[in-house]
């Protein structure tokens, strides 16, 4: 017993200096993280006008919500652009990862470079760049498919800005033409770490290239994939900069790109509601928790069927 | 002014510039230099005249920073309360009816010497009190006024048989019934051209024409049932349904392309709009013209500069904004920028009413805007002016776009507004 307690007597103190070496990331977090996620939860009560005052008004601002159309708008806007750019991305993504671990692929560095330098550029010249490519006139886009001949199967001067579904494709190719190099990197990554002998068996085995692909390096890329899946869903709940660089903080005029982000900013910026903004970003914060909570669930079963 | 894709790089770039103000701001000493700062957007401020004016005030630096209408407008607003204001802020006109709201966050110019009041009949008298409270504070004075007019291309009217002499092209349209008519028959004649560059502009001229827009003499809210509302939108309307627009948003990069290539036929210009086609659409030089706009009265646009209350400099903001809008300057600024003068005298000066553009084939550019402006009625402005203003305008492109009908876009845009008010 003595023997006992005095090993766990140091260990305690050691987590007590433990948490005050720790302490200075939760007094930051309580600050600029806590603190306001707490204070946009009050002020969700509230009618709330910077210039005009505020006075508490209950759950009226959630009852508003949840007969407000434009608000499920936005949330079927930002899953729907997130399903339309996260799915093309993890696939090309993994295409072309799968390109770069070729191990007789000449220089590697050069094409991972380039590959990264979407990345690198602001969302924001992204989005004015994509908005002339899209333009229904004159843009790029419209003109491409014009002279590779959709046009005879009735796709033609395309309104990329006006109508939903076009809108909703523009807006993710350009959430995919700047992620697309950074997820490509992350999965080479993983795929790098794959030992060989496993291709080596396989190939031994008589699998083709595909099967290989299919069967050793897929099911060794499942905590990547998961891992991509939770980042991307968030970062898809957070979809702001570019449907408002390419139409607008409306999101069009029946709102058809308008995502939920953006409809939070559209009641600061537009309607002086701090209050219903508010209570949009509660709603933000508990549909985050719920995929994340069934990210998390769906990600253990798989893992736990496995093994 | 200028709505476009820039606009939200600007607004990023206002939380630098307030830090700057702040940080510049406890350096005001009787000769130590000063460092005025601006808010603006658009051309409202020329940086011609800024060198100008750091000529005659060396020890005056004037830090502009431009950003985009609507941008601007709302930095400002959620600004005002605090001590991060500009001294110096631009106001459009569609946010003056919110902004002349702002009794305690905007200095009454009335209060500095010399006074405002005393300048106050120098300028159009509507564009004057676009600016004054209700409890009589002057909040800002006019720069610009925007007045309207129809640009036209003249080679494409004689293609399709119509007159080209700017009298008998404003003679094809006393009103707006007419407007629409000659429209389709251009329509008819130049398959897949577009008569006008967006029928939507249409609604936006006939509202200014009517003597009341959103809320009556004593600020109720009006826009459902005033008739002349009504009347733009089913104007509006008729035209998008005649294919008469393109389904492009204005200042767009498809819109300029649309421009240059000579897609449209006419465009509802402002004065200031002459200054944009001209940037915008180089290869079109001498194949312009101005003619009337159909009941000839006729406004979009215009700023006026005021002084936040909590600004650094209230004294040397005002001394620059006097300079600024005085007729001299306004009319450097009409002849370089084409932005219309407020300053009446102007409107006689010969230098301002024979300006002639060869641009334009030489129309009386001056001569049509003061026309326009001087016979526009005054009415009442109000908090949400812009914000139905765009949410009507959403409804209209609905139409344009074909996704609804006029009735029911007009129905959805009415439901849209209270939602949004309340």
């Amino acid at each position: 017993m003595a023997f006992r307690s005095s090993t766990v007597a140091p260990k305690n103190r050691g987590d007590r200096w433990g948490l005050l070496y720790v302490s200075p990331f939760f007094f930051i977090f309580g600050i600029f993280g806590l603190l306001p996620i707490l204070f946009t939860v009050y002020v969700s009560f509230f009618h709330w006008d910077p210039l005009a005052g505020h006075n508490y008004i209950g759950l009226d601002n959630f009852r508003n919500l949840f007969t407000d159309p434009y608000f499920y708008r936005a949330v079927r806007n930002t899953f729907s652009i997130f399903l339309i750019s996260f799915v093309p991305q993890t696939i090309l993504a993994l295409l072309l990862a799968n390109f770069l671990a070729n191990p007789h692929l000449k220089f590697k560095v050069f094409w991972r470079t380039i590959l990264l330098v979407p990345w690198v550029t602001s969302i924001l010249s992204v989005a004015i760049i994509f908005s002339e490519l899209f333009g229904q006139n004159y843009g790029m886009v419209n003109v491409a498919m014009h002279y590779l001949g959709l046009s005879h199967i009735g796709i033609h001067d395309v309104n990329w800005v006006g109508q939903t579904i076009p809108s909703h494709i523009a807006i993710s190719s350009m959430i995919i033409y700047r992620n697309l190099g950074y997820a490509s990197l992350i999965y080479l990554a993983s795929m790098l770490a794959i030992p060989r002998d496993l291709y080596e068996s396989a190939s031994l085995d008589g699998a083709s290239k595909l099967q290989q692909f299919r069967y050793v390096t897929i099911p060794q890329l499942k905590n990547t994939l998961t891992f991509m899946l939770i980042v991307g869903t968030i970062g898809g709940l957070q979809t702001f900069l570019e449907p408002l660089t390419y139409g607008g903080v409306q999101g069009g005029d029946s709102r058809q790109f308008s995502t939920l982000a953006l409809y939070l900013y559209e009641q600061i910026i537009i309607n002086n509601k701090f209050g219903y903004a508010a209570a949009i970003g509660v709603a933000i914060t508990i549909l985050t928790v719920i995929i994340s909570g069934v990210n998390f669930l769906v990600t253990r079963r798989i893992s736990g069927g496995e093994s | 002014m200028f709505r476009g894709n820039l606009r939200k790089f600007f607004v990023a770039g206002i939380s630098l510039f307030t830090l700057l103000g702040g940080v510049l701001s406890p350096m005001s000493q009787a000769a130590a230099p000063i460092n005025l700062s601006i808010w603006t957007y658009g051309n409202v401020i020329d940086p011609v005249l800024i060198a100008q004016y750091k000529k005659l005030h060396p020890n005056i630096t004037i830090v502009a920073k431009k950003s985009d209408l609507d941008g601007n407008a709302q930095a400002l607003r959620y600004a005002l309360p605090s001590s991060a204001v500009p001294d110096i802020a631009a106001v459009e006109i569609s946010y003056m009816g919110e902004f002349r709201n702002y009794t305690q966050y905007l200095t009454d110019l009335s209060t500095l010497t010399p006074g405002a009041p005393s300048l106050a009949s120098k300028y159009l008298s509507w564009r004057w009190n676009n600016m004054v409270a209700d409890s009589g504070q002057v909040l800002g004075v006019p720069t610009d006024v925007g007045g309207l007019a129809v640009a036209y291309r003249v080679d494409l009217f004689k293609k399709a048989g119509l007159p080209t002499a700017p009298d008998a092209v404003s003679a094809l349209w006393p009103t707006w019934e007419k407007f629409i008519e000659t429209g389709k028959g251009y329509v008819a004649k130049q398959k897949g051209k577009a008569f006008i560059d967006i029928a939507q502009t249409i609604y936006t001229a006939v509202v200014n024409q009517g003597a009341q827009k959103y809320y009556d003499g004593s600020g109720n809210l009006v826009y459902d049932n005033n008739p002349n509302i009504q009347a733009a939108f089913n104007y509006t309307a008729a035209a998008s349904q005649a294919n008469l627009g393109t389904n492009v948003a204005q200042y767009s990069p498809d819109w300029n392309v649309g421009l240059n290539k000579g897609l449209y036929a006419t465009v509802l210009a402002p004065a200031w709009m002459l200054q944009y086609i001209k940037q915008y659409a180089p290869k079109t030089t001498g194949l312009w013209n101005i003619a009337t706009l159909p009941g000839n009265a006729g406004n979009q646009g215009g700023s006026a500069l005021t002084i936040p209350t909590h600004a650094a400099h209230p004294q040397e903001a005002w001394d620059f904004i006097r300079w600024y809008t005085a007729p001299a300057q306004q009319k450097f600024e009409f002849i370089n920028n084409l932005t219309f003068p407020t300053v009446t005298s102007l409107y006689t000066d010969p230098k301002v009413g024979d300006l002639k553009d060869p641009f334009f084939n030489n129309a009386p550019i001056g001569k049509i805007y003061s026309e326009s402006v001087k016979s526009v009625q005054p009415f009442q402005l109000g908090k949400k002016d812009r914000l139905i203003d765009s949410t009507i305008g959403q409804a209209l492109s609905r139409v344009q776009l074909g996704k609804q009908l006029p009735q029911a876009a007009w129905t959805q845009a009415m439901s849209d507004i209270r939602r949004a008010i309340n």
